[in-house]
């Protein structure tokens, strides 16, 4: 039990720190605008952005806050990002991380 | 949901004005230096879980961050009576008493005017701006009312030209350059304001704007072929050495009309650099001019002289390696370069290709003084691609003209739909030393895009040199293609496009990054 929650909050700790190196070298932005490109090139964008409108068309435009759109969207948002996006985003953070050791 | 905002963020805008907001926007969500970017990176944290959570927003109104997810900003907003927060990733303000997100023009356009710098610091191209129209667009639109439906079946931008006699040269250039997308876009946006005089007997004389005129046809939605006759004449005119009733090879007529038009681009945006004729902004060299680098070694001292000349197209040899030649077209000022070391026939595009980056060893007969070790040495001479123009042309070299006999090389040479020229770039060279398999399997696995290419056209000829016709395949929609013998055009296959002989090879770069 205490094992786990030292996993935790080691686990969370490192996603910090992980975090912070790659917002100072400035590599968090180019990722962003790296994935940003790839869900446009592959449609993901126009798929969730239809997605959007139907909710949207659904709830009426007055009644709709984000977190509505963001509760809607979300799960399938993140199931349709394809399985090449994924890969090429992981292996780039590697990449980051292994230079970042040296 | 509107551009107002809301009353609480009135009564905060009233109380504290609009700075609040910008020292907040200029500090954490754009960082416009390194150490900018240190500090959000420290800072940045919920306050509460004292880590990177999701969606963090910062209070407008005290120093406090908070994550979304777990509620942490909510609570402070309850507690303190702070009901405004920006949101740390995209700047947008959170009124917790309202429950949304609120907009405020006159915040957005802090913002803005905050953003431009950041994406050049970290190395990323303009982000993307949708198209937006302007008032007198929009006066255009409602004026001219009549719209036309562009469906996968429209046949809108085909049309037949009819031969002149022996015209088929030109008509297979005009269907490839008609079909070329950034050309076309230019031209239906009325791009071109000709500042050309009329001649004496009050005729255009400008040949972007017969371009133009033919662009108007096209897309007119008449389906009976068009009669070029005014383009003939201007080219007749012109460029003399094209003029006749014989047959002439597509190729130079392609580098003609090319120069043609740059020339008459520049007399219309007055950029006459004579001696630098690829360095102008006309469209002509925004598409079509690439840079071909030229790599001298010193076989003594492995110094490398280097030189990139501006181009319009890659002329490739066929056949088995003859004495190199490098000589350029007769017509205008710099077209294509060709060299053929080797000694195998190359059946496919990306051979011809790889030939033609190969390191060439110059021998003993053509010894380069070095201009560091100052001496006579033998040198390794190697072409790669500098820059990629938005559309490359290749030209395959079928027309042998040695002394004493014309030859026609009609072998098969196989090209892709798709063409990565990574391995060709003068980049893959400098990684490499010289040109070898492993760049090309690393190309495949590559992720970037700027090298990639799609053909849209393809210019046949069949016969022989004697007696021969051309005819071209064009690229309508994203799969269609069809096939344009002059006045005939039919539907082709895919497949067909790609079994044809092949003479010249028009590809389009796949994306287009903004600068």
């Amino acid at each position: 039990m205490a094992d786990m929650q030292e996993r935790k909050i080691k686990d969370a700790q490192m996603r910090a720190q992980i975090n912070q190196k790659l917002v100072e070298t400035g590599e968090r932005e180019r990722l962003k605008e790296l994935l940003r490109t790839r869900l446009v090139e592959c449609g993901w964008r126009d798929q969730l952005k239809q997605y959007c409108k139907e909710v949207v068309k659904q709830k009426g435009l007055e009644h709709i806050t984000v977190d509505d759109l963001v509760s809607e969207i979300t799960p399938k948002g993140r199931a349709l990002v394809p399985d090449n996006v994924k890969k090429e985003l992981l292996q780039r953070i590697r990449t980051f991380l292994a230079q970042q050791s040296n | 949901m509107n551009c107002n905002g809301c009353q609480h963020l009135d009564e905060f805008k009233k109380e504290h004005g609009t700075e609040p907001y910008r020292i907040i926007y200029s500090h954490f969500i754009v960082c416009k230096s390194a150490d900018a970017r240190r500090r959000k990176a420290n800072q940045c944290i919920c306050y509460v879980c004292r880590l990177y959570a999701p969606r963090l927003h910062a209070c407008m109104s005290c120093v406090y961050i908070g994550c979304y997810g777990r509620g942490h900003i909510h609570e402070h907003a309850y507690k303190k009576e702070h009901y405004l927060a920006i949101d740390v990733c995209y700047g947008v303000i959170h009124c917790f008493a309202c429950q949304d997100y609120v907009y405020d023009k006159e915040l957005e356009a802090i913002a803005r005017a905050s953003t431009p710098k950041l994406p050049l610091g970290v190395g990323i191209k303009m982000t993307f701006l949708e198209w937006e129209p302007s008032d007198q667009e929009i006066d255009l639109l409602r004026r001219n009312s009549k719209r036309r439906r562009v469906e996968e079946r429209s046949t809108i931008g085909l049309r037949g030209l009819i031969n002149l006699g022996n015209t088929c040269f030109m008509n297979c250039i005009v269907q490839a350059l008609i079909h070329t997308p950034v050309l076309r876009d230019y031209f239906l946006a009325d791009k071109h304001n000709c500042n050309i005089h009329m001649n004496l007997n009050n005729n255009n004389q400008c040949l972007v704007c017969e371009l133009s005129q033919i662009f108007q046809e096209f897309y007119s939605g008449i389906q009976a072929p068009h009669i070029p006759y005014r383009l003939l004449h201007l080219v007749w005119t012109s460029a003399r050495h094209l003029a006749g009733y014989e047959q002439q090879d597509a190729h130079e007529f392609l580098i003609a009309a090319l120069d043609l038009l740059h020339q008459h681009c520049q007399a219309t945006n007055g950029n006459v650099e004579s001696g630098r004729p690829h360095h102008c902004n006309c469209i002509i060299d925004q598409i079509f001019t690439g840079g071909l680098q030229s790599d001298v070694t010193c076989k003594q001292c492995n110094n490398v002289s280097t030189t990139i000349d501006p181009i319009w197209d890659v002329s490739l040899d066929l056949g088995p390696a003859s004495p190199a030649t490098n000589g350029s077209h007769s017509s205008s000022l710099c077209s294509g370069y060709s060299n053929s070391p080797g000694n195998y026939d190359p059946t496919s595009l990306i051979d011809c290709l790889k030939r033609f980056t190969k390191p060439e060893h110059l021998g003993s007969s053509a010894k380069i003084k070095c201009s560091c070790c100052h001496s006579y040495q033998e040198s390794t001479k190697q072409l790669t691609m500098k820059k990629l123009p938005i559309v490359a042309c290749f030209h395959l070299k079928r027309f042998e003209h040695s002394t004493g006999y014309h030859k026609k090389i009609a072998t098969y040479v196989s090209f892709p739909e798709e063409l990565d020229m990574t391995p060709f770039m003068s980049s893959s060279r400098n990684n490499n030393n010289g040109y070898s398999l492993q760049v090309v399997q690393e190309a495949a696995r590559s992720l970037s895009c700027e090298n990639k290419y799609s053909l849209f056209a393809v210019v046949n000829h069949s016969g022989t040199i004697e007696c021969g016709h051309y005819t071209c395949y064009v690229r309508q929609h994203k799969d269609q293609w069809f096939k344009c013998d002059d006045h005939l055009i039919t539907k082709a296959m895919p497949q067909e496009v790609l079994n044809s002989e092949g003479y010249l090879l028009f590809y389009h770069k796949q994306i287009l990054e903004y600068s």
